[in-house]
């Protein structure tokens, strides 16, 4: 955790049909990728790193599940940012 | 592209056991479709449509159906088709040829071979030696291997470990085709590579210098050539962001004009380069089997979804 980081959460719910498979787990950790903050994405007592392929995957992220994606660092904003849009827009699969 | 019978000359004297019997001076003419004829029709006096572009094959029916005419037809039908100015004859099954034959190859500077092999299969042959003369090629740059029957290309900028990734795999038993550069021919609907005469089996390790590598691994370290399956390119790891992560949709790139599955492999500190491309090489296969694993789990995951999705 970084010294002068701070941490946000926000809440997303899934909407595209297939939820969050393979690709759009790819997606995620190619935008998680692009911040230096520690991002994490889960449930309560179950939360993965968004950087993990593998780990995105465990999560269940099926359509209707409520996640809880939490970023900790300098560019904690704009990367809660970027994976907003991916929730908000299917993950670009509808 | 146009070949001369000093083409097929050089590259078939072993394949295609030839031995040219006349026109030594003349090996410079053009053979102008790359394919056989036998002239057995044509003999009969039947010259409509006689493939006279070709390389003429005299076999054994030629032979024999010859020896039934008097020496004047003989003569006549034989000095009907030199006449045709045919870029070469060659006789099979090692036979003598017949001095009608001969003489009238000489009279119309058209070189006179001789094969041991039998027709059939001097034509399979001598087909396959002229489609590969023939076939379109480049010089790549890149280090070719072959892995468990997978024919890899390695790229990637100089310095990034291509020769060394590949010392590592010849280690692990797989064999090296050409280091640095490869020749690539294209025949039919496959890309064969091959290492160019001169340095072929040799590789250039930094530091170490130029090694033979059979003399350091055996024999079984090496092919002549294979057929190309995947290229892979190594680069500078950059960050996350540019990476493939899931291996569901490779990319492509052409070679030759057909295209290849293309992984873009990052180079890192403490990443075993060999051992990545021979998962990568091995993946390759597991799909040619029709184990696509990337594809199944994501099924398998999408499945999970849909029913706790309610669906």
């Amino acid at each position: 955790m970084m010294a002068d980081g701070k941490t946000i959460s926000r809440e997303f719910e899934v909407l595209n049909t297939y939820g969050i498979h393979a690709r759009p787990a790819a997606l995620l950790v190619k935008a998680a990728g692009k911040f230096t903050c520690d991002i994490f994405i889960g449930r309560e007592g179950a939360e993965v790193s968004a950087k993990s392929i593998m780990g995105l995957l465990t999560i269940e992220g099926h359509q209707g599940a409520r996640l809880i994606v939490r970023a900790i660092g300098i560019d904690a904003e704009e990367a809660l940012l970027e994976i907003s849009a991916l929730f908000e827009n299917k993950f670009f699969e509808e | 592209m146009a070949i001369t019978l000093k083409d097929l000359w050089d590259a078939g004297t072993e394949r295609l056991s030839l031995e040219l019997m006349w026109g030594e001076g003349h090996l410079s003419r053009e053979i102008e479709e790359k394919a056989l004829n036998r002239p057995g029709l044509a003999l009969t006096g039947f010259f409509q449509y006689f493939a006279q572009r070709r390389l003429q094959v005299f076999g054994l029916a030629e032979f024999t159906y010859l020896k039934s005419l008097s020496s004047e037809e003989r003569e006549a039908r034989l000095r009907e088709m030199f006449e045709k100015n045919v870029p070469g004859v060659i006789i099979s099954r090692n036979r003598n040829p017949l001095p009608e034959i001969r003489a009238l190859a000489e009279e119309y500077k058209t070189p006179l071979f001789r094969t041991t092999m039998i027709t059939s299969h001097f034509i399979n042959e001598c087909t396959v030696i002229l489609e590969e003369l023939t076939a379109p090629r480049e010089r790549i740059q890149g280090t070719m291997l072959e892995i468990m029957g997978i024919g890899v290309l390695l790229r990637g900028q100089a310095g990034i470990g291509k020769s060394e990734t590949a010392l590592s795999l010849i280690g692990r038993g797989y064999s090296l085709v050409a280091d640095d550069v490869t020749e690539m021919v294209r025949t039919g609907g496959r890309v064969m590579g091959f290492a160019h005469e001169l340095t072929r089996y040799h590789m250039e390790i930094r530091g170490v210098g130029i090694v033979h590598v059979p003399s350091l691994f055996g024999v079984a370290a090496i092919r002549r050539d294979a057929i190309l399956d995947i290229v892979i390119n190594l680069h500078p790891y950059k960050n996350d962001a540019e990476e493939e992560r899931t291996g569901i949709q490779p990319g492509a790139i052409e070679v030759l004009g057909i295209k290849f599955p293309y992984y873009e492999l990052p180079v890192s500190p403490g990443r075993d380069m060999a051992n990545i491309v021979e998962a990568t090489a091995l993946n390759y296969k597991l799909k040619l089997l029709g184990h696509d694993a990337a594809k199944e789990l994501d099924e398998k995951v999408i499945g999970s979804f849909l029913r706790k999705a309610g669906k």
